[in-house]
């Protein structure tokens, strides 16, 4: 059943796409490049998301752990990757072309290329964090995946773990300032760190909650009137996501480049525990290794 | 492969150092200040000192791995 919803949100994107290029490109539309561009994007879009959801579909609930003769756990499934790769592809788009439409702006720089292309290529990235959040979010759903999120009544402990994880200095002034219960115990660790079940992933899913809805405002002008100041709202908001994504981006990149099982996890779908650092530092006596127990 | 992969962080963190100084310095010309008023020239130092800080944590991660060390413990 989820294969053949997947076909028919497939066929209906692809005849949509279609349809809205064959308008497009008929010769008979009266806009420029940029102006054709924005209806072209906006027209695109319930269909992106409803590919996404199809694609979503696809993802079946992990099997069973899979370990591989040489030790290898699976960490992630191989529909996490592609996904996680498309959606990296999207930001690598959107973010640089995005940010240079709003220095162009300020600085008053004008590029060698014509500025629709700077919009083209953000809307072809645009498109693609669209499909990938509707993906990941009926993926989630529809397994009941919430691996992800810090468990109902467990944010105190999870903060205890995560004052841990941070450098000690830095940890103290966290402590002190969210008034964490250093006598609690921090809980067995997962397969993900506190640092990523308490900071990184509710700022990725503000962040990109806060482009998705601001950019779907900003798109939607082209199909139903936005009031003006609604607009001026989404549009700065769209900005500072903008600017969020950025510094989410180094911080990710950062975290994930000291730890390269991570990033091979993440390209291979397979974790394998370093032998050198086979014995990790312990979040707590009973903690467990950190590699993962299965695959997502 | 490690500094393959490193290098390329090191070229995005340049670009994004490139973006900070530009946020952080455009915070501060009369032109914005006409154009976009105090509460943008505010969020660009804030942002821009933000990217900054992101950047040289990044930027600090990629040498050490270019110069064949900077692995921390497993995931924490």
């Amino acid at each position: 059943m989820r294969a053949i919803l997947a076909v028919v949100g497939i066929v209906v994107a692809a005849a949509a796409g279609y349809v809205i290029l064959g308008q497009t490109s008929s010769g008979l539309q009266p806009w420029d490049s940029e102006l054709s561009d924005n209806f072209v994007f906006a027209r695109s879009i319930p269909f992106v998301l409803a590919l996404g959801v199809a694609v979503g579909f696809l993802r079946r609930r992990g099997p069973a752990p899979e370990r591989r003769a040489d030790g290898a756990v699976r960490r992630f499934s191989p529909w996490t990757v592609a996904m996680h790769a498309v959606l990296t592809v999207g930001i690598l788009l959107a973010l640089p072309t995005g940010a240079w439409q709003y220095f162009g702006g300020i600085l008053d720089v004008v590029a060698p290329v014509p500025l629709f292309w700077f919009y083209r290529i953000h809307y072809v990235g645009a498109a693609i964090v669209l499909f990938s959040v509707a993906a990941f979010l009926t993926a989630w759903w529809s397994t009941g995946e919430s691996s992800l999120l810090v468990p109902r009544g467990a944010w105190r402990a999870h903060l205890r773990g995560l004052v841990d994880e941070l450098p000690p200095a830095f940890g103290k002034r966290v402590a002190r300032f969210l008034k964490v219960d250093m006598r609690l115990r921090p809980p067995a660790r997962g397969r993900f760190s506190f640092y990523e079940l308490v900071v990184s992933f509710p700022s990725w899913a503000f962040v990109l909650g806060l482009i998705t809805l601001t950019g779907l405002v900003k798109a939607m002008r082209y199909a139903a009137p936005v009031p003006g100041p609604v607009l001026y709202v989404a549009s700065t908001l769209h900005v500072a996501a903008m600017v969020l994504i950025g510094a989410k981006v180094l911080d990710h990149l950062r975290y994930t480049l000291a730890r390269w099982p991570l990033m091979v996890a993440m390209a291979t779908g397979w974790w394998k525990e370093p032998a050198a650092a086979a014995a990790p530092r312990p979040t707590s006596p009973s903690a467990p290794s950190p590699a993962p127990a299965g695959g997502d | 492969m490690r500094r393959v992969v490193a290098i390329l962080a090191l070229l995005w963190g340049l670009f994004n150092l490139l973006a900070a100084y530009v946020m952080v310095t455009s915070a501060f010309l009369s032109k914005t200040s006409a154009k976009e008023g105090i509460l943008s020239q505010a969020s660009l130092l804030i942002g821009g000192l933000a990217i900054a800080y992101f950047t040289l944590a990044l930027l600090r991660q990629c040498v050490r791995m270019v110069r064949g060390s900077g692995l921390a413990a497993p995931p924490r």
